[in-house]
């Protein structure tokens, strides 16, 4: 806790200050986060240098190992993108579903949000006017160009109002109920966009004939591709691209993370754990959850971003609602609640549809051209997967321990062995579990006590009335 | 009430009286739940409310906490109004904001956040009070950082407080029964309230435990200043503790005044033990 050892100047210049003698002071906290947990620093260290190195390995290696030797599923760059897209949007729908507990079937209207954001914002689709702003496109191209790191920021905003917009009238709704308005909205979404190809709007300075904003079917391309320093970082980039995604997943990461640690992580908690509860603590819970789901959209907005500038295109047809229920597969098969069970849900989960399966196939196809092809059983098999998930692990692959805890929901005398497997209570110990079952008796015994209610006069004459 | 619309805020702080309830009436469809009940509670009291099941109790708790709006009546405290009228529609101040004014509770049926550790539990309790926004918390900003670091030793204080030093890092639910009871009255404690609402905090206690929350509830009083309205089904805590005790029968109060003058009340002794007992 280096917070804790050197007092903080409050401010911006403070916090630069704080910021910067913690850079310098990295080996040291690493150093101690070593002593604290080695064997969990180390492991984490060893996949974020594999991680950092895999594009580089991938193409000087994996996939000539991979042609000439022996066929492996390697992924390709463009795989290892979309890994990081669909990391990101893992990691923002658990701020909904896992973190408050808001089971959100529509969050690829998000995604959809921030795509046709980079697709207005960075194309030369609107082509009647020339807007180029920071941009590597020449002055007076046809079209608005803004940069990608506008971009970035400008799809957060959309997709969190969006988010405020459909929450603010639904949250009020709890269970089910939200599911199913969330779902609707995650439909309704894409079909606007698909829809608003040829509209004729005439309202006030507003002249809209036969006007094409979203491109229809065909959706918008092509849309500028990311630009730093003179590299542009789109599809052809393969190995740059890869690396912007992990720049934007590990930002995604530290947000989610830092958010969790938070007064605002604690009241989500507190609100899927017990709503009626969190409110009487003073929890604002309709605005703590407005902002649950307004951040949550941020983050797809971000995924939506970084896919259309990446690919250069976007359709309506890439926001399906098989995307919404593969995000969610992503965070429920990951461990729904904790941040790298998620992640490694969606890492998974991509590797396993884009480069696995496919892979498969082609084997198959090798010993015979008759066996069918498993790609085109994907969502087949993530729903088997998901059903023999719930069955023997429902807390997913790294579960979040609160999470899992409720979900193997026992009686409190095993929770408490539970808990002391776990090292949990290892103070409260076996003392505790004797105490526990007293207390229970305790209350048995109580209730029925309640009954007769404990007053002078003659005892057990006419006992107290039963209400309501 | 007055035709005239009642001000969103504040009279004037009743210098006695922290709670001042007036023909507070709540009706569910036919059933009238409270009826025109006046109640008070006076500043640095122990006020208890019984009655038998079904009486209106929790009811009446409820309006105050701002999760029931009541049909009819007024409810102040400490010079806010907690129900306004605008119209012939009554509102209550949302649970949230009622807490943020000062009145804490419990919950008869332990409502902890189970997963939750306890530390964490009181720094739940602690939200109102802590003021960093969410880009503080992306940004983890000094004042940020500095205001958790409250948070966590202002929780430690509490633990200790309600005698649960050393086990902040043990989930909630894994926590022997009676220390939950204390877990909850620890968080309320963290809303900094002024008026402390406790629904039945010895339910399902033994005698020394119920002895030992009994004289936890009455140094909390004197330690924090507080005001403390009770809702106890054991008569001994209720006639042990209070200084005022209300009877509700039928959503109406049949009784009111010290706990020897309610002991003594024939139609206390009518309500809890029916016609025949009291007419011996």
């Amino acid at each position: 806790m280096s917070a804790s050892s050197r007092p903080i100047q409050p401010g911006i210049v403070g916090w630069l200050t704080h910021l910067v003698s913690s850079a310098l002071n990295l080996p040291g906290a690493y150093r101690r986060e070593l002593e604290r947990r080695r064997g969990r620093t180390l492991a984490m260290t060893i996949l974020a240098v594999f991680a950092m190195a895999y594009p580089v390995l991938n193409r000087l290696y994996f996939q000539p190992f991979s042609r000439n030797v022996f066929p492996l599923p390697f992924p390709e760059d463009a795989v290892v993108t979309f890994m990081m897209i669909f990391g990101i949007m893992a990691i923002g729908l658990n701020i909904v579903a896992g973190f408050a507990g808001l089971l959100d079937l529509g969050y690829v209207a998000f995604y959809a949000f921030g795509a046709y954001t980079a697709a207005f914002l960075a194309s030369p689709h609107f082509g009647s006017v020339s807007v180029v702003l920071f941009s590597n496109t020449i002055q007076g191209f046809p079209g608005i160009h803004f940069p990608f790191w506008m971009l970035v920021p400008l799809a957060m905003i959309t997709a969190a109002t969006f988010g405020v917009l459909l929450g603010a009238p639904t949250l009020r709704l709890r269970g089910d109920y939200l599911a199913i308005v969330t779902l609707g909205f995650g439909e309704i979404v894409p079909v606007v966009f698909k829809n608003l190809a040829a509209v004729n709007f005439d309202f006030g300075p507003i002249h809209l004939v036969n006007a094409n904003l979203t491109g229809g079917n065909l959706g918008i391309n092509p849309i500028d591709a990311p630009h730093f320093f003179g590299i542009k970082f789109g599809s052809s980039s393969g190995i740059a691209a890869v690396y912007l995604g992990m720049i934007l997943l590990v930002g995604a990461i530290l947000t989610a993370r830092n958010l969790e640690r938070s007064r605002m992580g604690r009241a989500w908690i507190a609100i899927r754990e017990d709503e009626v509860a969190a409110e009487m603590m003073g929890i604002n819970t309709v605005r703590t959850k407005l902002l649950a789901f307004g951040l949550g959209a941020s983050f797809a907005g971000v995924a939506g971003v970084f896919q259309a500038s990446y690919q250069g295109l976007t359709t309506s047809d890439f926001f399906t609602f098989a995307t919404s229920i593969l995000v969610l597969i992503m965070v429920i098969l990951g461990g729904i609640g904790n941040i790298w069970g998620v992640l490694v849900g969606a890492l998974v989960l991509v590797f396993v549809d884009k480069t696995f399966l496919p892979w498969l196939g082609l084997r198959f196809t090798e010993i015979s051209p008759d066996l069918p092809n498993p790609s085109q059983f994907n969502f087949l098999i993530f729903g088997v997967l998901l059903v023999a998930m719930m069955r023997f692990r429902p807390e997913g692959f790294i579960p979040s321990r609160q999470r899992a805890a409720e979900l193997h929901h026992a009686p409190p005398g095993q929770a408490i062995g539970a808990a002391a497997t776990m090292g949990d209570a290892a103070i409260a110990g076996e003392e505790a579990v004797e105490e526990l079952a007293a207390e229970q008796e305790a209350i048995a015994t109580a209730d029925e006590a309640a009954e007769v209610i404990d007053i002078e006069g003659p005892p057990g004459d006419a006992p107290g009335r039963a209400g309501t | 009430m007055a035709a005239a619309p009642v001000p969103r805020t504040g009279t004037q702080p009743d210098a006695d009286l922290l709670v001042k309830a007036r023909h507070v009436t709540k009706k569910f469809g036919g059933l009238t739940a409270v009826n025109a009940v006046d109640f008070d509670i006076p500043r640095g009291s122990i006020v208890s409310l019984i009655g038998p099941n079904g009486a209106g109790k929790t009811t009446f708790f409820n309006m105050i906490t701002g999760a029931y709006t009541p049909t009819a009546g007024t409810i102040t405290f400490d010079g806010h109004h907690l129900v306004t009228q605008s119209g012939n529609r009554m509102r209550s101040l949302k649970p949230h904001a009622v807490t943020e004014l000062g009145i804490g509770r419990t919950f008869q049926n332990i409502r902890l956040f189970g997963t939750m550790s306890a530390l964490d539990n009181i720094r739940v309790g602690l939200h109102v009070h802590l003021k960093s926004h969410w880009w503080d918390a992306v940004l983890r900003l000094p004042s940020m950082r500095a205001e958790e670091e409250y948070s966590i030793q202002r929780g430690e204080e509490l633990l200790e407080l309600v005698g649960l030093e050393g086990r902040g890092n043990i989930w909630a639910r894994n926590l022997p029964y009676g220390d939950q009871r204390r877990l909850e009255i620890g968080r309320a404690l963290a809303t900094n309230p002024k008026l402390l609402l406790l629904d039945e905090p010895t339910a399902g206690m033994n005698s020394s435990e119920t002895a030992e929350m009994t004289a936890f509830i009455r140094s909390l009083r004197t330690r924090l200043n507080l005001s403390v309205l009770l809702i106890e089904h054991d008569m001994r805590v209720v006639m042990g503790i209070s200084d005022r005790v209300t009877v509700l029968d039928y959503g109406e109060v049949i009784a009111e005044g010290s706990p020897a003058e309610v002991r003594a009340n024939p139609r206390v002794v009518e309500a809890y033990l029916g016609r025949g007992a009291a007419s011996n």
